[in-house]
């Protein structure tokens, strides 16, 4: 005992700082919260235990959380793929070795740095308001283009397409996942002379397996905490008539709007239980699908 | 040598400690700090530190720190505080949340100080008694309001409207509509569309001799008050002379973006301590209308406390507080770099002081003030908790019939029902 604190006391004491924020600022609110999402409490006073009450109005009373949960979903669903897709179709179009890759990388890189702020949903909101930019181009070529944000059948789609602008960190690991592929396969395909194509399907997509579920994982917990954004669009509130609540949107509106802690602790831990059981699924069905070079079977 | 033990050195650091801030305590005492917490808007936020500047300079020894925040997140921020017993002393306080904040204990009574620091017996007693709940004074009232239809002037004379603006009725107002977006070619229509506006539907209610809300705080209105008013607007959509659907979607634009102020529209529903603020943006001289009334209903306006003063419950130096909130309501000097802004005052004196140095907008506001007197209702209850989940309902169940996506009669039968569970839920 006395020994592992002679040989371990200063990492110890380097780890404290991190130690102290992680007890402090993580784990403690964290049990709060979970605490918090047994009772009712608004903040003012006290916190009044009340047992499964939030839970059980969560599901079977609560009507705007089944719509939540229906605009998080539709959005996962088409979100992920999209930018997974653009990602990946832009990293094999730098992968053909451009000389000014780095000035490339840098430049599609960028929508992403910027895709969290607030100025580029302001921006967004401009482009595809019914007289924005979007609709101004449409009507150079003669169409007459819908009110994307204020229609409730079309605004979700604009956050999709948003969404799929910003590709630039799953394109980033796609692209040192191309890097890592031998040339050797692609030389040797060529001789036998296999198409294109046919390369893609064979050779790039089963080598890059480890990246994609990679991207994958990381992308879908991303897209399901989705909130700036929408919330920006949205007005705050998740209109036009509740096309863009998403699940975020509605557990700060419960929260910070309507002063629901209890509740809106309730919703952040079962977010927490889609978010993980989504992860489980990919990793469980990985062992399909992924296959690691150096795997021995 | 004694021996010196942990406890023992802890101890007597302690006693060094206490002892050495104690002499630091009367020079903290003389030095005074209040906090005063407000909502705000540029203009708003530029007279409240004037105040805070004059009311220090008269007051050496007490020291204002003010706290300003837009409307939108000042209640977050609030409810933050007063969880964390961290409140500042002064907050403004707003007629809808009064008795929230008074049943939670955050505020304090001022009863105690009335005629001995804060001299308000000359005041009109209608808005005073508007802070007041369960009898005991809560809330200082530093200004009065109503709703009011804002309109475009020139617009209104092109178009040759002669009604009177007063008295006018729904009908008017939809003859009035029609003629301005006729004159204008379709440029300029009538009105914004007020469907998804709870505020005026209030009234509307209020004209069909219910309240929204009843004293025991239940909902009142009925799916008939929704589905009529949901009906005139969607006629008036049909007809083409109100503001473009996806402009109305889109809710709470800030003042510079509102049809009145860019020319899209000739009317819109504001709160009268707006008009300063609206006249700043518009181009036109706008002019102040009352919400059309029904043909042989009830009154539908009220004139309500716009904003109030509270001394709340983590207030420690009173006498300092008090002093500071008896300026605001006294000092000449003071009330006059508030005017108007916040509202009418609610003493008369200083009325009468304020009257030659009105500019022409405000001027505007004390006649319409005036004009209105005997046209409106009595103040409604105290919206009850879950009242702004409700005004959310409203849009958001409302826009679908904006868009033509659901009848009129079927959504107004959902939002009551709606709006009922919220109201239950809340409680």
């Amino acid at each position: 005992m006395k020994r592992f604190f002679a040989r371990n006391a200063p990492a110890y004491i380097f780890l404290l700082p991190w130690l102290i924020g992680f007890f402090l600022l993580a784990l403690g609110p964290i049990l709060a919260s979970l605490y918090l999402s047994f009772t009712r409490y608004d903040m003012v006073s006290a916190p009044r235990w009340i047992g499964w009450g939030n839970y059980e109005y969560m599901f079977t009373r609560d009507r705007r959380f089944w719509k939540a949960l229906e605009v998080t979903f539709t959005y996962v669903a088409l979100a992920v793929p999209a930018r997974l897709i653009m990602a990946l179709g832009v990293a094999m179009l730098l992968d053909k070795g451009l000389r000014t890759i780095g000035l490339y990388r840098a430049i599609f890189y960028l929508p992403s740095l910027l895709g969290a702020s607030i100025a580029i949903a302001i921006l967004w909101r401009q482009l595809f308001a019914a007289d924005g930019v979007v609709n101004q181009v449409l009507a150079m070529v003669g169409i007459q283009g819908a009110s994307w944000i204020t229609d409730p059948d079309t605004s979700l789609y604009t956050l999709v397409v948003l969404a799929m602008w910003q590709f630039g960190s799953p394109m980033l690991i796609f692209l040192a996942g191309l890097r890592g592929i031998p040339r050797d396969l692609y030389e040797a395909a060529e001789i036998d002379g296999t198409p294109g194509w046919r390369q893609f399907t064979r050779i790039t997509l089963p080598l890059l397996a480890p990246v994609i579920f990679f991207n994958l994982v990381l992308q879908t917990i991303d897209s399901f905490k989705t909130f700036s954004s929408a919330f920006i669009i949205s007005n705050g509130t998740g209109a036009p008539a509740d096309s863009l609540l998403f699940y975020t949107v509605y557990l700060f509106n419960e929260a910070f709007k309507f002063f629901r802690m209890g509740y809106a602790s309730a919703l952040a831990w079962f977010l927490l239980v889609i978010i993980a059981t989504f992860t489980a699924i990919a990793f469980f069905t990985s062992k399909y699908w992924v296959h690691y070079e150096n795997e021995r079977d | 040598m004694t021996k010196l033990t942990r406890r023992a050195l802890l101890g007597t650091m302690g006693a060094t400690a206490a002892a050495a801030a104690l002499p630091a305590m009367p020079a903290f005492a003389a030095d005074r700090t209040i906090r005063h917490y407000w909502w705000g808007n540029p203009e708003r936020d530029k007279r409240t530190f004037a105040v805070i500047d004059t009311f220090q300079k008269k007051n050496a020894g007490i020291a204002v720190s003010g706290e300003t925040i837009g409307w939108g997140d000042y209640w977050t921020k609030m409810a933050t505080q007063t969880a964390g017993r961290n409140m500042a002393d002064l907050v403004q306080m707003d007629y809808r949340f009064l008795f929230e904040y008074v049943n939670r204990g955050a505020l304090k009574p001022l009863d105690e100080f009335v005629g001995k620091s804060l001299m308000i017996a000359d005041f009109d007693k209608g808005p005073l008694d508007g802070g007041k709940v369960d009898g005991k004074l809560y809330a200082l009232n530093i200004g009065s309001n109503s709703q009011v239809m804002v309109h475009n002037t020139r617009a209104f004379q092109e178009a040759g409207i002669d009604a009177d603006l007063i008295n006018w009725t729904w009908d008017d107002f939809a003859k009035a509509c029609e003629k301005i977006t006729a004159k204008s070619g379709g440029k300029m229509k009538g009105s914004d569309d007020l469907s998804l506006m709870i505020e005026t539907f209030e009234s509307w209610v209020r004209q069909n001799g219910r309240e929204f809300y009843g004293p025991d705080g239940k909902v009142t209105a009925t799916a008939g008050d929704v589905s009529s008013w949901w009906q005139m607007w969607a006629d008036l959509r049909k007809a083409g002379v109100v503001r473009d659907k996806n402009k109305t979607v889109i809710l709470d634009p800030p003042i510079a973006e509102s049809g009145i102020a860019v020319g899209d529209t000739a009317m819109s529903h504001y709160w009268s301590n707006q008009l300063v603020g609206i006249q700043a943006v518009a181009k036109d001289k706008i002019g102040a209308a009352m919400v059309p009334h029904k043909a042989g209903g009830k009154p539908g306006q009220f004139i309500k406390p716009s904003m109030f003063l509270s001394l709340s419950r983590d207030a420690k130096d009173t006498s300092a507080a008090i002093a500071y909130m008896n300026a605001w309501v006294n000092d000449p000097e003071i009330t006059g770099i508030l005017g108007l802004e916040r509202g009418i005052p609610c003493s008369p004196k200083i009325r009468a002081a304020l009257a030659p140095k009105l500019t022409e907008v405000e001027k505007l506001s004390v006649d319409y003030f005036t004009a209105i007197q005997s046209k409106v209702g009595p103040l409604p209850v105290p919206a009850p908790k879950g009242a702004g989940e409700v005004r959310d309902a409203f849009m958001r169940i409302g826009t679908d019939v904006v868009l033509g996506k659901v009848e009129v009669a079927k959504a107004a039968g959902t939002f009551i029902e709606d709006a009922q569970a919220i109201i239950e839920r809340a409680q």
